[in-house]
């Protein structure tokens, strides 16, 4: 048991410290060092296999570090914090024979929450998602997207002080993805500290207080996304011109043309003389020089041949 | 320790609310009482058909004599009770005997001397179905020594059929020995009392208590010293079997359903591990405490109960409770190890193996159960469960000290096997793809 932590004033949820895991040859997570402020919302982006699922096992002390320290809501001892965390895994599945409201009333219990406190929050919590008819229904007639919103309130059930949800929006349409992001919203706004890890980076820029981006296990992005966009420089382009994309990649100095449709995304290391160059050639309808969007970014970092492997410099945030 | 016994309460509810918990009550009794019904309805169902027996008697001395004895036979067989009346607990009852179908002789006259071409002839009636069978008699068989069994001779296309060649031999067998003392003038009523046999009674051993007072020995009780004995044995082997084997479906399910990341976000491994383990403890405790109250209730019914000693119901939990605890934490560990029920089949191989043991060995046990053998094989972890409860059911039963041993012994293995399979557990419940060979589970218990 390690000694009690010294009282610290703003005592982040989560801190990682040079956390390093490996599972025989492949290095998971390399040296990682984290710190997630309590209160936050904190997205976790990374391509698939990056480390995302180990990093967050280890915060749940399902995993063991190999070397480093993980401290979750001031403790570090193993799982001390467990009680207090609520975690919706990637790949999820509840039991089928039993009750919704028997499911929830278990995973209430293994977080040690009374019976009677427990009853109440199911009642409340099924209310909030439409599901209360559906209380005592075995799971197995549920929807998929029910069976979602059921194993998410099985997260939340204990009323966590951190919540750890892996992926929370695959797989649900718009209506019920609108329901679980105002609940999270709800839940942060009561001073929850929310960790989650997702590939809409849309979700992310709007949602997150902080991105971290891990890649082949190793931290590339940590901060706000102001200054993560910082870091990448105005050398972003919103164009909507006569040509098109076709016309753009034949520019010379254009990298990394995406098109959006009705406009097109790209990069240009002089936007001024980018702008020249159009105006000389095309009816120009729209231009605009931006920061970086979260997608470019990842794109950036995670393409394969990309030469940025190296994050820029960013300030704030994590560590 | 309130998150084990939150995991081991939601499986023990979650097992005893099931129908399979209610199927797996009923299956014993209904199972038994199907198997009692089928065997009556079968022994009235017997084909009772007349047997017809052609006899070619070569000594011309044995017909008369063997169609007197069918007749008297069958005679008996139309007219007496079919039924014999066994007391039980003060009150008589009645059980059916089986029935047997009659045998009706016809003599075969052949005046020629080709047997084989007779052989032949009479093979061809009972292909043709005239006969069931046909008997040849040796011209010499009354002759005193001709004991070549060639003189009798039995042919038929049915040899599963025994009444009748049994009949036949004892029958036959009797008139030539009355025949032959005749003929030795020997008086063969003399013969018979002289050589009445004297029936060996089987006793246990006298007892003097401290207070003088001898206690004669016991006739032997079949029933406490063989029945009780192997049925004790086979109702624990049959709840081990029922409950412990099950832990690694529900643990593979669980994985397969993605459960188990969710579980062990909330509970450590060895938490939930042994949580599922005393949930199945208590749902096997509850099935055998159910069995234990049927069958004595049967055992009372039938004025049987006393044959069975109360320290064995005892000693049937404290070992349920030890192989269950023992064998269930390795079939958790080979479910959290594999991903699908296939790797499970063949992981599960030597495990039952060792759970199999006792079954292999017990008749050896019953013969002498305080042989070296027995005495090792009931120290030997895996399989001191059934067999050291099987030596205990035999009177008197091994000495304290091996009890003793075995406990401890068993006690220590199955600590180990537990903390063994929580290592597994940890690393195998969130593991994917191929299952872990036995080394590398092995070397998964020594991982840090």
């Amino acid at each position: 048991m390690p000694p009690p932590l010294p009282a610290e004033p703003n005592r982040p949820a989560v801190r990682l410290t040079n956390v390093t895991k490996t599972f025989g040859q492949h290095t998971a997570v390399n040296r990682l060092s984290l710190e997630v402020p309590a209160g936050c919302t904190y997205g976790f982006i990374g391509p698939n296999g990056s480390g995302k699922t180990t990093t967050i096992r280890t915060i749940l002390h399902i995993f063991h570090p190999d070397s480093g320290e993980v401290e979750v809501l001031g403790e570090r001892s193993t799982r001390a914090a467990n009680d207090r965390i609520g975690y919706l895994p990637e790949e999820r599945g509840l039991y089928k024979k039993m009750t919704v409201r028997r499911v929830l009333a278990y995973y209430a219990a293994l977080k040690g929450m009374k019976r009677a406190d427990a009853a109440a929050e199911i009642q409340k919590w099924l209310a909030k998602m439409g599901l209360s008819e559906w209380a005592d229904k075995k799971v197995e007639a549920l929807s998929k997207g029910m069976a979602q919103k059921i194993q998410f309130i099985a997260a939340v059930i204990a009323r966590p002080e951190l919540l750890i949800l892996d992926e929370p929006f695959s797989g649900l349409d718009p209506v019920n993805l609108e329901v679980l992001r105002s609940a999270i919203l709800e839940l942060r706004a009561q001073g929850t500290t929310v960790i989650f890890s997702t590939h809409d980076m849309t979700m992310a820029e709007t949602m997150c207080d902080f991105i971290f981006m891990i890649y082949r296990g190793n931290k590339v992005l940590d901060g706000t996304l102001a200054a993560i966009q910082q870091g990448y420089g105005e050398d972003t382009v919103r164009v909507n011109c006569a040509g098109g994309a076709e016309l753009l990649r034949s520019l010379p100095g254009v990298e990394l043309v995406r098109d959006l449709g009705q406009s097109q995304e790209l990069r240009h290391r002089d936007p001024q003389a980018l702008l020249r160059d159009l105006a000389s050639c095309t009816t120009v309808r729209h231009f605009e020089v931006c920061k970086p969007s979260l997608h470019d970014i990842f794109i950036r970092i995670a393409k394969p041949d990309a030469q940025e492997l190296q994050p820029p410099k960013t300030s704030g945030g994590g560590s | 320790m309130n998150k084990i016994w939150r995991v081991a309460s939601t499986e023990y509810l979650n097992a005893v609310r099931s129908k399979a918990f209610l199927f797996g009550v009923l299956a014993l009794p209904i199972l038994m009482a199907i198997s009692v019904g089928v065997q009556v309805y079968a022994q009235k169902k017997t084909d009772l058909t007349p047997r017809r027996l052609a006899v070619l008697d070569r000594s011309g001395q044995l017909y008369e004599a063997l169609a007197a004895k069918s007749r008297a036979r069958n005679e008996w067989l139309r007219t007496a009770e079919n039924s014999v009346s066994v007391e039980m607990k003060g009150r008589r009852l009645k059980l059916d005997m089986p029935r047997q179908p009659e045998f009706v002789l016809e003599e075969f006259k052949f005046p020629g001397g080709d047997l084989k071409a007779a052989e032949l002839q009479l093979s061809g009636r009972v292909r043709r179905k005239e006969l069931f069978a046909f008997v040849i008699i040796g011209r010499n068989i009354l002759a005193p020594g001709a004991t070549n069994h060639a003189e009798l001779l039995y042919h038929t296309q049915t040899p599963t059929f025994h009444e009748l060649p049994g009949w036949l031999d004892s029958t036959l067998n009797a008139e030539i020995r009355e025949r032959r003392f005749t003929a030795a003038g020997v008086d063969s009523k003399q013969v018979r009392q002289l050589s009445q046999p004297v029936p060996l009674q089987r006793l246990g051993i006298a007892e003097q208590k401290s207070s003088g007072e001898v206690i004669a020995a016991r006739h032997e009780n079949r029933i406490a010293t063989h029945a009780v004995p192997i049925g004790a044995m086979m109702l624990l082997f049959m709840v081990v079997m029922s409950s412990a084997p099950p832990l690694l479906n529900t643990v593979l399910e669980e994985k397969m359903q993605k459960i188990s990341e969710v579980l062990i976000s909330s509970v450590s491994p060895f938490q939930l591990m042994l949580g599922k383990l005393l949930g199945t403890v208590m749902v096997s405790l509850t099935l055998s405490t159910l069995y234990l109250v049927g069958v004595s209730w049967m055992l009372w019914k039938f004025g049987q109960l006393e044959n069975v000693p109360g320290h064995l119901f005892a000693w049937f939990f404290l070992f349920q409770l030890l192989a269950l605890l023992m064998f269930g934490s390795v079939f958790i560990a080979v479910g959290a190890a594999c991903s699908e029920i296939r790797d499970a089949q063949n992981l599960m191989f030597p495990v039952m193996m060792l759970i199999m043991i006792p079954m292999l060995t017990w008749m050896a046990v019953l013969q002498s159960p305080a042989s070296p053998f027995s005495r090792a094989l009931s120290l030997f972890p895996p399989a001191t469960p059934l067999i050291m409860f099987l030596r205990l059911a035999i009177p008197p039963g091994p000495a304290w000290w091996e009890v003793a041993l075995g406990i401890v012994l068993t006690t220590l293995f199955m600590l180990g096997c537990v903390w063994a399979s929580a290592k597994i557990f940890r690393i195998g419940i969130l593991s994917q793809g191929q299952a872990p060979s036995i080394p590398k589970m092995i070397a998964w218990v020594f991982s840090k």
